[in-house]
């Protein structure tokens, strides 16, 4: 009979020695679920959102966006102060003196230039290399060193020379010195050459990639790779306790697929600026689960809320609003946004879902090549069809049936008036309104499409999760009806889906972005022929009636222009061409990012439209712990020509790169 | 019994190189660019091109002939061997860095969570996976066994029935509706216990309870049928004449034979509940190893979907060898 046991036996030991391996931790400040899990604590590697949220909070740039000011101010971060050359080209920055590591070590302005020489290293290769080419010098240098590196492994022919590598990286560093315009004049005098003037570059050294790195903790964990010559990469710096920090925070337990802690940086030279002593974020994946969590106060802030019910909370939310409605309206009218009015409103756990406009627009791409790569004509070549299946989108529908959450209908790429001073064009009207289905019919016409049938079946592609086949479902109902023509659904799984839009594979795919910095450019760069991400092949092989060769000198104008006012116009004039003479793609709607948190505990997360979020400012108010009032945006009046705040039903909401597939 | 471990283990590598090169074959043939963020910018050609020559990906072969070099154990005996380790552990020291680490069988880094290396993720999730596991079989095997032989006792009586229709029950409903019903119930309804969290003994209830259910199921009607078997035989009736109580007749000479069968399915199904389960990882939130093999795959994650493919594998050869083992002992007329 005890031989029947023993798999028991074996079982039982098996789970004490598991469990020995594992310690729980104590609870933390705050716990915050982000919106996936950390993929790099690499600064110059990271691209995804959540890296980026967590990267800000351990390391601290040049400068920092202030997210409550209606503008995205820059605030001092490292740098005390900087100057501008009067030719735009030249930044001085100052550090200052009490910036510190967090093993206490001073930071210099050596550390910026070692940071951003690995950024544009081809050793390295992280997805915004690209960013730092706008350096004077920096593309060179990345030929130069691509090059090198191609011909120690050719001279070598297999053969380990690592003296000779380690050589080929001191020449490397010669080289950039001698090449690219980054200088460290002093220990806190950083200067920065550009290769021509960017109005924004401010705003780029505000996004995270461009922080420093600590050097000599980076340096441990990389030898030159004795017969390739390039630099070898062990990720090991960027685990606790090798990871060294100079922001709020620094880390100190990371698990992967499991959870991440940071801790309070006692180096950090504002320590009055910390509100919390940890923050925690567990790994979940599960959507439901993650409601579950907040709702039963495991987590203090759900960033993204993803299962479909997220529309009925909202409803509730409204329910409770319209109990109050005297006050709303009151608070409303004094220039509160929304999450300032539910500060305002008795707490009631409905108030814990928040919708906020996002700086990103869900579109639909035409194909603009002449064929398919199956040989089939393809129509969409032709910008007159184009046009014609953009206007007859019944925008309104889908954003208030189909997604529900507050969603604004699109009918610019840019969100309105998330830029300063930036002249949004026109944009399409778009069904049921009859004028714009009249025109549809009548470009169709002339485009040389009598009947509806003359059209072949029209295609319309997307990836099988994210609710894109209801958003499809619909615009397909709309063009059946409005044009006559015959729809056909496409759904792929995401990487097919992704392949298939590289290789032009479609007629008509769903498609995102999320703005990356303050400027029109973030968005219209993405229909230059050349670009990456121009999967639409716009202007790659124009139709006689396209006007790509005018939509591309504005932008080259743009980018010579001095005088700000006249740039952005020029820039809205290139908007302009693309949403309503060649439409290259047909906005549908502005993004908006659904999240949970108590308005009355929570504090630190901001309702900007360009919703980029600093964990670092995380507060629980009442603890007792840090400034324990809630941060808010300025109210502001609607007469305000630089309000942010949309007349109420279209006011936009939240997030840089998000939810797109 | 020693021939055996030894054939099992020289078959080993030999059945796991077969899995290699179906597994890279497979997963090389996933469509699309493991190294692309697929919501953010797309960096410019030279920088892609560049992050594909870093990780070997501009070619099958030269990616299968390295990985197996780095993972086979190759490459660490040639390094150790040349005296090449020794150098740069050397130089490594001179030069204050930490020395490279140099692991015998190094499953490579991770595709897309790029600072951690294949044999982290493992070394932190299988223990996981594990120890649900083990819980997930105790109550599996203390169920199950219990549900058979009440069940063989009486043939089609009403617990029989009744045994029977909740096994059904088991294998039937899938477990992200047993997980999320258990969830609903317990967490938020009673409020016992805690939604997503990880790390006591407590929290491993439910997400044990949810993965055991299947294998409870399967165990009962093992048993059942193993038991009306046994029950049946001549060596019971000349027993229960004897005089032996009928206690003694189920567990001692009933039981044990009626094992066998349960105990050659438990090796795969341990291997099985031991490496993790997706969807009872997923609905509780525990940090397992089931997670990667469906995440690997979605990032066509080479180095990690090779990685977990091979430690399943290993464990399912190693565990049936357990079983193997076990068998010969608990029941010597097997040779």
């Amino acid at each position: 009979m005890w031989k029947v046991l023993t798999p028991f036996a074996l079982m039982l030991l098996a789970l004490i020695v598991a469990l020995t391996l594992d310690r729980p931790l104590p609870k933390a400040d705050v716990t915050f679920l982000n919106r996936g899990d950390v993929t790099t604590l690499d600064l110059q590697r990271m691209s995804w959102m959540q890296d980026l949220r967590v990267g800000a909070a351990l390391y601290e740039g040049l400068v920092v966006n202030d997210i409550f000011s209606p503008g995205m101010d820059k605030k001092p971060g490292v740098a005390q102060k900087w100057e501008i050359s009067p030719d735009g080209l030249t930044y001085t920055f100052h550090l200052r003196a009490n910036a510190k590591w967090s093993n206490g070590e001073p930071l210099t302005a050596k550390d910026f230039v070692y940071s951003w020489r690995r950024a544009m290293l081809p050793d390295l290769a992280g997805d915004y290399s690209g960013l730092f080419m706008l350096i004077e010098g920096a593309q060179a240098f990345f030929a130069w060193r691509e090059k090198a590196t191609a011909d120690f492994a050719a001279e070598g022919g297999g053969r380990s020379r690592p003296e000779e590598a380690q050589a080929l990286y001191t020449r490397t560093l010669a080289k950039f010195n001698e090449m690219v315009g980054v200088k460290a004049i002093d220990e806190r005098t950083l200067q920065v050459r550009l290769e021509r003037p960017i109005p924004y570059f401010l705003d780029l050294l505000a996004f995270e990639v461009f922080g420093p790195v600590h050097e000599a903790s980076v340096e441990k964990f990389q030898s030159p790779d004795p017969i390739k010559g390039t630099l070898v990469f062990r990720q090991d710096w960027t685990k606790p306790p090798h990871l060294v920090s100079n922001g709020m925070f620094m880390l100190e337990v990371w698990r992967f697929k499991r959870d991440m802690r940071l801790v309070r940086n006692p180096h950090y030279w504002n320590p009055s600026a910390i509100n919390v002593d940890s923050i925690e974020m567990p790994s979940m994946t599960d959507p439901n689960a993650q409601v579950l969590a907040t709702q039963t106060g495991g987590v203090d802030w759900l960033s993204e809320v993803i299962p479909d019910y997220k529309a009925d909370l909202l409803g509730k939310k409204k329910a409770y609003y319209a109990k109050h409605q005297a006050l709303v309206d009151r608070l409303k009218a004094e220039g509160y946004d929304s999450l300032a009015i539910d500060r305002r409103l008795p707490p009631d756990p409905a108030l814990n879902i928040h919708s906020f406009p996002a700086f990103g627009t869900y579109w639909y791409n035409f194909n603009c090549l002449p064929t398919l790569p199956d040989g089939r004509k393809n129509p969409f070549h032709d910008p007159r069809v184009r046009k014609a299946f953009a206007l007859c989108i019944d925008k309104q529908n889908v954003a208030e049936n189909v997604k529900r959450c507050g969603e604004i209908p699109a009918n610019t790429i840019i969100p309105r008036d998330s830029i300063g001073g930036y002249p949004s064009p026109k944009g399409l009207p778009c069904a049921p309104d009859p004028a714009a289905i009249e025109l549809a019919r009548r470009l169709l016409k002339e485009a040389g499409y009598e009947n509806p049938s003359d059209l072949p079946v029209i295609e319309i592609l997307f990836n099988s999760d994210g609710g894109h086949d209801k958003v499809a479902q619909a615009v397909k109902n709309d063009w059946e009806k409005y044009l006559g023509v015959t729809v056909r659904l496409v759904t792929r799984e995401i990487k097919v889906f992704r392949d298939d839009l590289k290789k032009q594979n479609y007629m008509v795919s769903r498609a995102g972005w999320y703005g990356d910095y303050g400027d029109p450019t973030t968005f219209l760069d993405l229909s230059r022929k050349e670009d990456g991400n121009n999967d639409r092949k716009y202007g790659v092989s124009p139709h006689p009636k396209d006007n790509y060769a005018r939509f591309e000198s504005l932008l080259d104008q743009a980018r010579d222009e001095r005088d700000p006012d006249k740039r952005l116009a020029l820039l809205g004039e290139a908007e302009r061409i693309i949403m309503e003479e060649d439409v290259p793609m047909a906005p549908i709607y502005h993004y908006c990012q659904v999240m949970m948190f108590d308005p009355h505990k929570v504090s630190g997360i901001t309702p900007h439209p360009r919703q980029k979020q600093h964990i670092f400012l995380l507060d629980i108010l009442g603890d007792g712990k840090g400034a324990d009032k809630p941060l808010e945006m300025p109210p502001v009046k609607r007469s305000d020509p630089r309000s942010l705040s949309v007349p109420s039903g279209r006011r936009r909401r939240l997030s840089r790169r998000g939810v797109s597939c | 019994m020693l021939n055996l471990i030894i054939r099992r283990l020289i078959q080993l590598p030999i059945i796991l190189l077969i899995i290699y090169t179906l597994t890279l074959t497979l997963a090389w043939s996933i469509p699309g660019n493991p190294l692309e963020n697929s919501e953010g910018r797309q960096p410019p050609a030279e920088v892609a091109e560049a992050m594909k020559r870093q990780y070997n990906l501009d070619s099958f072969w030269t990616f299968y002939g390295s990985y197996l070099y780095n993972v086979s154990g190759a490459k660490y005996a040639v390094e150790e061997l040349s005296g090449r380790a020794g150098q740069e552990r050397r130089a490594a020291q001179e030069a204050g860095r930490p020395a490279p680490h140099l692991t015998p069988f190094d499953m490579g880094p991770s595709l897309k969570y790029t600072d951690w290396r294949v044999s982290e993720i493992i070394s932190g999730s299988l223990p996981v996976s594990m120890a649900l596991g083990a819980v997930a079989m105790i109550i599996a095997l203390l169920l199950g066994m219990t549900a058979g032989v009440i069940g063989a006792i009486r043939p089609n009586s009403a617990a029989d029935l009744g045994t029977l229709a909740v096994a059904l029950v088991g294998i039937s409903l899938p477990s992200f509706v047993i997980g999320t019903v258990l969830l609903l119930v317990f967490p938020v309804l009673l409020g016992i216990g805690q939604v997503a969290a990880w790390g006591r003994v407590q929290d491993m209830i439910l997400p044990a309870f949810t993965l055991s259910l299947p294998f409870a199921a399967y165990i009962a009607r093992l048993t059942r049928m193993g038991m009306i078997d046994v029950l049946s035989q001549d060596f019971i009736r000349t027993a229960r004449a004897k005089g032996v109580s009928e206690m003694r007749v189920l567990l001692k000479h009933g039981l044990k034979n009626a094992f066998l069968p349960v105990l050659s399915y438990l090796g795969p199904a341990t291997a099985l509940a031991m490496t993790g389960s997706f969807v009872v990882e997923k609905v509780f939130t525990v940090p397992g190893m089931g997670q990667h093999f469906v995440e690997a795959v979605r990032n066509k994650d080479l180095f990690l979907i090779i990685g977990v493919v091979l430690v399943f594998s290993t464990m399912l050869i190693l565990l049936n060898m357990v079983v193997d083992l076990l068998y010969r002992w608990v029941d010597p007329r097997i040779t």
